[in-house]
């Protein structure tokens, strides 16, 4: 690999400080949102190889299994995708608290994916861009997958780069059969603009 | 005074713009949302959105725009989800073939110079053309769909279908705690032997008739295919091992209730049949068919021309 793309451990401890505190603020927010307590996971980083991409996640997933996954872009000064992959439940025991009133049908049911997914990829990503002074802007979620098993979530031969950084965030409501994956995906390219904007946090101290 | 560039093209532009502040009063509203809502911006600005619009999904609609305030995050919606959150003519009254303007919305936060978010503005963009485009390119994909599900001789569902419509119900119990699905295995008895008798064309036709002979007696929900030579398959969902063996009981006669003609013809044919129900611990369609086809085993063991169930009981003699 590329040294330019490793990071240093200093810029890894302040990536691992950066995502803590905003996941703190994350899970703060979505509790204002949800009005229920909503339990994030300590972020896992890691540099993946395109081509075990697919072992990444399924680790990080941690069991093999039939999963749904939303997928959402973002772009400014850290370019890359959001996914976020929600077990065989989707996330039908949070449409109350999103505002759905009746029964949901099949659509309401994907634009309850779209829209669980996107405010946990904006109070994450949100969170990391603001301790960063990075501006960010995202375009609309998309559904990536229903009902595929997690290891062939992402063809390796369809990827366009070598390297990628990858957090992972692992969501859990406690009064709700509900947990999910967030995995962010930077590609090299955010990954030389990442490391000097941890550069600067660190100098702001 | 001229208007600043940035102003004309708000107030221009050919998509919807409007800003909310965090009590909903509407703030700004251009040409588009205007005119197409025959409210013009003196009207509508001050006033709750929710009072002017009462159709719109206050609930929901509410949550998604105090996310972007709390969250100073973008938020979306798609037609493809949700057609309109407005009751919105769109450009194609003639050809359209659709209700209402097919909408795309997203919502941003804009903030003040402290970084809070002050207000939300709102951009509603026109997609009522994909939308038509994507209704025909769905017709279209069904079309071919449904002519690569079909078996070329008999014209009833194949292997392959079958094999998704399984997994899919399989699926669906999980989900949704649906009713479990019976299986029920087919299998013509002495068909190698009306073969050699009759040929092979003559073959071909009793696998039509039988298939002609068995549709009509189906409920709508239940999936007809052939699975291979003289084997055929029905998915019958939310039907217990005994609803599936009293319709198995109504094919085997309708089959074998007269002879079917074939030219000069007149081809006595008669069916075995097996019929299981997906229960615990089945937990994959190769489990739920394996069982099925033990129990067309024991019809054709006990002498053919009859239904047995998995797991075994007495046999129904016809």
């Amino acid at each position: 690999m590329n040294d330019q793309l490793l990071l240093t451990p200093d810029q890894r401890d302040a990536l691992q400080e950066v995502t803590n505190i905003a996941m703190g603020q994350a899970g703060a927010q979505l509790a204002q949102i949800l009005e229920v307590f909503v339990q994030l996971s300590v972020p896992r980083i890691n540099i993946t190889e395109s081509s075990s991409i697919a072992t990444s996640i399924l680790q990080l997933v941690g069991t093999p299994q039939s999963v749904t996954a939303v997928r959402q872009a973002f772009s400014g000064t850290l370019r890359g995708e959001a996914m976020v992959v929600y077990d065989q439940n989707g996330c039908r025991d949070l449409a109350d608290l999103m505002g759905y009133e009746d029964d949901i049908d099949r659509d309401s049911e994907r634009e309850l994916l779209l829209d669980v997914g996107n405010v946990l990829v904006g109070a994450c990503l949100n969170g990391i861009a603001e301790l960063l002074g990075a501006k960010l802007s995202f375009s609309a979620p998309t559904i990536m997958a229903e009902d595929v098993e997690v290891g062939r979530l992402i063809n390796p031969q369809q990827l366009t780069w070598n390297y990628a950084l990858l957090v992972e965030v692992h969501f859990t409501l406690e009064v709700r059969d509900f947990t999910c994956h967030l995995m962010t995906l930077m590609p090299e390219e955010s990954i030389v603009a990442l490391k000097s904007a941890l550069d600067a946090f660190m100098e702001n101290l | 005074m001229t208007e600043s560039p940035a102003d004309f093209i708000v107030s221009e532009i050919n998509a919807g713009i409007f800003m909310l502040d965090r009590q909903y009063r509407v703030l700004l509203w251009n040409r588009f949302m205007a005119q197409h809502s025959d409210l013009d911006a003196e009207t509508v600005i001050g006033r709750n959105l929710f009072e002017l619009f009462p159709d719109l999904p206050q609930k929901w609609l509410v949550k998604k725009i105090d996310s972007v305030f709390v969250l100073k995050n973008f938020a979306f919606t798609s037609w493809e989800q949700r057609p309109y959150l407005f009751r919105f003519r769109h450009n194609r009254p003639i050809t359209g073939g659709i209700d209402y303007m097919r909408q795309n919305f997203t919502f941003m936060p804009m903030r003040n110079a402290q970084g809070e978010v002050e207000a939300v503005v709102v951009t509603l963009l026109d997609a009522t053309d994909s939308a038509i485009y994507q209704t025909m390119m769905q017709a279209a994909m069904r079309k071919l769909e449904e002519s690569s599900n079909r078996d070329g001789l008999t014209g009833v569902f194949n292997r392959r279908y079958i094999d998704t419509r399984i997994f899919d119900e399989i699926q669906r119990i999980g989900r949704y705690q649906a009713a479990p699905f019976s299986v029920v295995l087919l299998d013509l008895d002495h068909f190698k032997r009306i073969n050699d008798t009759y040929g092979h064309l003559a073959g071909d036709e009793v696998l039509r008739e039988v298939a002609r002979r068995v549709l009509p007696g189906l409920r709508e929900p239940d999936v007809f295919g052939r699975y291979g030579g003289e084997e055929f398959i029905l998915i019958l969902p939310q039907t217990d091992l005994e609803g599936a063996r009293s319709a198995a009981e109504r094919i085997r006669f309708a089959i074998g209730a007269e002879a079917i003609v074939c030219g000069e013809q007149h081809i006595q044919v008669t069916a075995s049949l097996g019929v299981a129900s997906f229960l615990p611990p089945f937990s994959s369609a190769a489990e739920v068919t394996q069982a099925a086809d033990e129990a067309l085993y024991q019809s054709k063991h006990n002498g053919r021309n009859r239904v047995s169930v998995y797991p075994a009981q007495q046999s129904q003699t016809g």
